[in-house]
């Protein structure tokens, strides 16, 4: 029993982590109709602006994180502008491999102005928390109160601004949201600002747990695009509980299965929601 | 008519010096040529801290052994490649410095399944390869001759690692590893010293792409472990050492040294390593050839890999001045001859060992990695082993032996 509900735990706080960039990337697909796969790339700049802004300028976490969420949805908007815009009208498919390059040129842009080595926060580390058997840690228990106040304030967004029901708007139905007025490449650069943005920020949350590098967010891409796919693509909620989902089923699945497979986990539930529900758990588009 | 002259001569000069060319026996024309030697080590990935350095120690190797006149009168001629410390990226380097540059040998693949994926490539075009990787599997590929390493093998290894769990007390020994060639052989040996003195072993693989390891430290954890054995690299260790220590786990920690350096104390708070023993097979500190290598490159302390491709440019320059010819196989055919010749000179250095092998010595190598004697398959028969502790955020030897 310990055992399960400790896996749980574990579970809660991977997939909160995994959430925040999966919601980026849902928001993106969301708006433009195209898996932006260079979010991995985002998320390492994040982690590494807001390393420069901890360790650099000695911020303390949550202004690293503002600055963080601010400089990646800048690069977001910049790359995006430069060179995935032009390809949209040549469909999904293509946009998504320039991302794959775009991906790879930033995240060696990163290596080459913060170098190759490993780089940690300069925040001290805390021990777990102990309920009996049970063990929660107290930076987790942080990371997952951040990720939750980031999910809030975006559904919030989303959900009472101008600017989030124009994109939602844009998101259900581009045609009819241009004929209501709604101009969609504003809508376009406000949505990619604040999906790298949301990746960036995820990057610091992954960093905080672990180190960085500048491979940190192409180690937990998979991860992402199986949530995102899992909670159904496109949709913000569903990023979140595909997100939960994974992380869970990642742990539990440590119980029966040798830790070696735990990255099958993510194959095989993208293999499972394709086939028997390819909308996802929350979609409503039958993508 | 001026201009025609010019052109005329040209011509005329041009046809001349071709017919010339053609008249000059073969051997001239190959003494122009240089000896093309490679490196393929980690630039980027998992070992990206020690390629760039060991790259250095064999370009400087190289650039004194050409203002010495080279070898056998010809340049040496040094392609670096990058291995990513990775299989397929290292593959496709191999490939081009076999195909396109055409070299004699490759030297310093590092992680164990770069140089298993690299050593076939090797043996069938008969380029020699030189590797740093201490998988036990890599000497018993049937390489026929065309693969050296200068790593002491997992088994020495893993017996290294239980002895010295055992010395600490462990009896009950875990050991944590990501998917590496070389996790299975070394945890045998590790536990057959273990069990012999009464303890257990166990182990957990787990997969070294996730940002936590919450729940495998759990299940670590579960076994009461005295002593946890680090296996991983830099990046996911660094990862695990942070979670040992938010589950306040108070026990012995055992690391590769190839894991656990100043890079991953750099990058965790201080009382996350704490107290981790480090263990490495040792450079040969204070020999000739150490000494000289520290001179070269101007590092204090060169890490093992360092040390090691250090020996393997100058035993490949070796070997192919004894042999008269810069091909892989030459290369094969005496390398044992300038390593460990019995009764042979002492030589800590190439340009040292050109002249032994221009008077007709016999070259007996003693390197900045250690003695350089290999068996016939492949392996290093004798290596020291430093232990090392993590004491107050900074490396500390505690023993050479």
């Amino acid at each position: 029993m310990t055992l399960l509900l400790q896996a749980l735990i574990n579970g809660l706080m991977t997939g909160a982590l995994i959430a925040v960039p999966a919601i980026g990337f849902s928001a993106i697909f969301a708006v433009l109709r195209y898996p932006n796969f260079a979010i991995a790339s985002y998320a390492t700049i994040g982690a590494f602006v807001a390393w420069w802004a901890n360790a650099g300028l000695g911020l303390p976490i949550v202004p690293a994180l503002a600055i963080a969420f601010a400089v990646t949805g800048v690069v977001g908007v910049v790359a995006e502008e430069i060179s995935l815009k032009r390809l949209r009208d040549n469909g999904a498919l293509i946009v998504a491999i320039a991302s794959i390059a775009l991906n790879l040129v930033l995240e060696n842009i990163v290596r080459f102005i913060f170098g190759n080595d490993m780089k940690g926060y300069d925040l001290p580390l805390a021990r777990d928390l102990r309920f009996g058997e049970l063990r929660i840690g107290p930076q987790q228990l942080q990371s997952l109160a951040l990720a939750a106040i980031i999910m809030a304030a975006m559904f919030l967004f989303l959900r009472y601004t101008r600017f989030g029901k124009a994109m939602r708007a844009v998101a259900d139905n581009p045609d009819l949201a241009r004929l209501k007025g709604i101009d969609p490449a504003r809508i376009a650069i406000v949505t990619v600002f604040l999906g790298a943005g949301l990746s960036g920020v995820g990057g610091v949350l992954i960093g905080l747990d672990t180190s960085i590098d500048p491979l940190t967010g192409y180690r937990v891409l998979l991860s992402v695009f199986a949530a995102a796919v899992l909670g159904g693509l496109g949709s913000i909620p569903g990023a979140v509980v595909g997100a939960l989902a994974l992380g869970v089923a990642e742990e539990l699945a440590l119980i029966v299965t040798p830790a070696t497979y735990r990255t099958a986990v993510g194959f095989v539930a993208i293999l499972i929601m394709l086939t028997f529900r390819p909308r996802g758990i929350l979609g409503e588009r039958a993508a | 008519m001026t201009e025609f002259l010019t052109d005329r001569r040209t011509l005329l000069g041009g046809a001349a010096a071709l017919a010339g060319l053609a008249a000059l026996p073969k051997f001239a024309l190959a003494q122009g040529a240089p000896i093309r030697i490679g490196t393929l080590t980690p630039l980027t990935g998992s070992g990206g801290p020690y390629g760039p350095l060991m790259v250095k120690a064999v370009k400087a190797v190289v650039d004194e052994v050409n203002a010495a006149g080279g070898v056998l009168g010809r340049k040496v001629e040094l392609i670096s490649e990058d291995d990513q410390t990775n299989p397929e990226a290292g593959v496709r380097a191999a490939r081009k410095l076999i195909d396109v540059d055409k070299v004699s040998a490759i030297l310093g693949t590092w992680a164990s399944s770069v140089t298993t994926a690299v050593a076939p490539l090797c043996w069938e075009s008969k380029t020699f390869l030189c590797t740093t990787s201490g998988a036990d599997s890599i000497t018993l590929l049937p390489h026929q001759g065309y693969l050296v390493r200068t790593q002491p093998n997992t088994k020495l290894q893993g017996r290294k690692f239980g002895e010295f769990a055992l010395a600490q007390g462990a009896k009950r020994v875990f050991v944590l590893s990501p998917q590496t060639p070389f996790a299975q052989s070394q945890f045998e040996s590790m536990t057959a010293i273990v069990k012999a003195a009464g303890g257990e072993t166990a182990m957990l693989i787990y997969d070294d792409k996730k940002p936590a390891y919450r729940s495998e430290i759990d299940e670590a954890l579960r076994f009461k472990p005295d002593a946890i054995v680090l296996g991983g690299y830099t990046p996911d260790t660094s990862v695990i050492l942070k979670d040992l220590f938010r589950a306040g786990f108070s026990g012995t920690k055992l690391a590769f040294g190839y894991s656990v350096n100043q890079k991953l104390l750099d990058s965790v708070p201080a009382d996350v390593a704490e107290k981790t023993f480090i263990l490495s097979p040792s450079p040969a500190e204070g020999s000739k050839a150490y000494e000289r290598l520290v001179k070269l490159i101007g590092v204090a302390s060169p890490d093992p890999y360092t040390t090691q491709i250090y020996d393997h440019i100058n035993l490949v320059l070796m070997a192919i001045a004894l042999a008269g010819d810069s091909s892989g196989t030459a290369v094969k055919d005496n390398i044992r001859k300038v390593s460990q010749a019995p009764g042979g000179t002492k030589i800590d250095n190439a340009i040292d060992g050109f002249k032994a092998i221009a008077a007709k010595q016999a070259v007996d190598y003693d390197g900045a990695s250690g003695p350089c004697d290999f068996t016939e398959i492949g392996d290093i028969s004798d290596s020291k082993f430093r232990y090392e502790q993590v004491q107050s955020g900074k490396i500390a030897l505690v023993k050479i032996a």
